[in-house]
């Protein structure tokens, strides 16, 4: 660079010897500028609000996943259970109507009724657990064959149970009709 | 050294892209009168500079975030006036740089050495100069780009720039000498 270049570049602010009209042209600014700033962009380029906009954002699509995920799962545990629901509608309602029975019949010793329930509270954890070894284990015979298992040692017991009370009840009979 | 230019006025930046119209006329009073200078400089009248100083702030205030302090806010805010005046001169279709077959000067450039020159002389020269050469004198002499700044302003390559440059001097010098 020669003298002639670095005497300007020097001087360069004497160049600048206009003056501008500045309040005519800042009307014109603010009134551009207020006309776009409805566009609330700087809102979201706070850096806070960024973060907080991703991790909103992560929550979503991890959501998303998680229920297409689940979603399809549980449509598998419906595949998979409907046996499971069959069964239970089957002998839900057999068991709780007979259990029913128990509880309402007259004959039966307060104390009976207890053990009775004990035994039927046992078997209820036990199918519980059978229960949520079914939802691991999806569609494992083994565990629907323990569910009914179950259900049937119920039923077994409840009709024990009766039987035992007809037979009770029997002999009286008898001797009222060999009288 | 650098980093203080950078950062200067940061507070107030800081403010106006936080959408305070009180800071943002603070900054416009700093800078509206270089910026005017500068597109004078380039358009060569006064109602198309002030359109295109206008039209900068206004863009500048709305894209305030995309400045990341890689330069000092008025050089930023210089770079958008230049580019518009640049864009403004094409659709006007005012020549930007002296010729259109840039490439086919060879290195006949000897070296122009001249002596540091009266100010006011050198203005008038300036003024004088046809279309085409004023723009890349003003880049280079007053605004104080270099070559690959000038080739990306006027989208030429930084070779060109430099022959362009070597051109319009001598013609300056010329004009400056016949006064």
């Amino acid at each position: 660079m020669d003298n002639f270049e670095k005497h300007i570049r020097e001087n360069a602010a004497k160049f600048d010897t206009h003056r501008a009209d500045s309040a005519k042209m800042w009307a014109n600014i603010s009134a551009e500028i207020q006309k776009k700033e409805p566009k609330v962009i700087p809102l979201w380029k706070r850096p806070m609000l960024r973060i907080a906009a991703s991790v909103v954002l992560m929550i979503g699509i991890a959501a998303v996943i998680g229920l297409y995920q689940y979603g399809s799962a549980s449509a598998e545990t419906q595949y998979a259970s409907k046996e499971l629901l069959e069964i239970d509608m089957y002998y839900q309602d057999l068991v709780s109507y007979q259990v029913q029975l128990v509880k309402n019949n007259p004959n039966i010793t307060e104390e009976n009724k207890a053990e009775f329930l004990s035994f039927m509270d046992e078997l209820d954890a036990e199918y519980d657990v059978l229960r949520k070894e079914m939802r691991k284990n999806l569609d494992n015979e083994r565990v629907l064959e323990a569910i009914i298992a179950n259900y049937k040692k119920r039923i077994e017991l409840i009709e024990n149970l009766l039987h035992q009370l007809n037979e009770s009840k029997k002999p009286n009979d008898d001797y009222g009709y060999t009288l | 050294m650098e980093t203080d230019i950078r950062f200067t006025h940061q507070a107030i930046v800081e403010q106006c892209k936080a959408g305070n119209a009180s800071s943002q006329y603070e900054l416009y009073s700093r800078y509206v009168d270089a910026m005017f200078n500068v597109g004078l400089r380039f358009l060569g009248n006064t109602e198309d500079a002030e359109d295109i100083v206008q039209d900068s702030f206004v863009d500048a205030f709305n894209n305030l975030n995309d400045f990341k302090y890689e330069s000092s806010f008025g050089a930023w805010l210089k770079r958008i006036v230049i580019n518009k005046s640049i864009n403004h001169l094409k659709v006007k279709r005012i020549p930007v740089v002296p010729m259109e077959s840039h490439e086919f000067h060879l290195a006949e450039e000897e070296p122009l050495e001249a002596e540091a020159t009266d100010i006011e002389k050198v203005k008038r020269g300036i003024a004088q100069l046809p279309d085409g050469y004023r723009q890349i004198i003003n880049l280079y002499l007053i605004e104080g780009y270099d070559h690959v700044e000038i080739g990306e302003i006027l989208e030429i390559s930084t070779s060109t720039s430099k022959s362009q440059y070597h051109r319009a001097k001598k013609k300056l010098l010329e004009i400056i000498d016949g006064m």
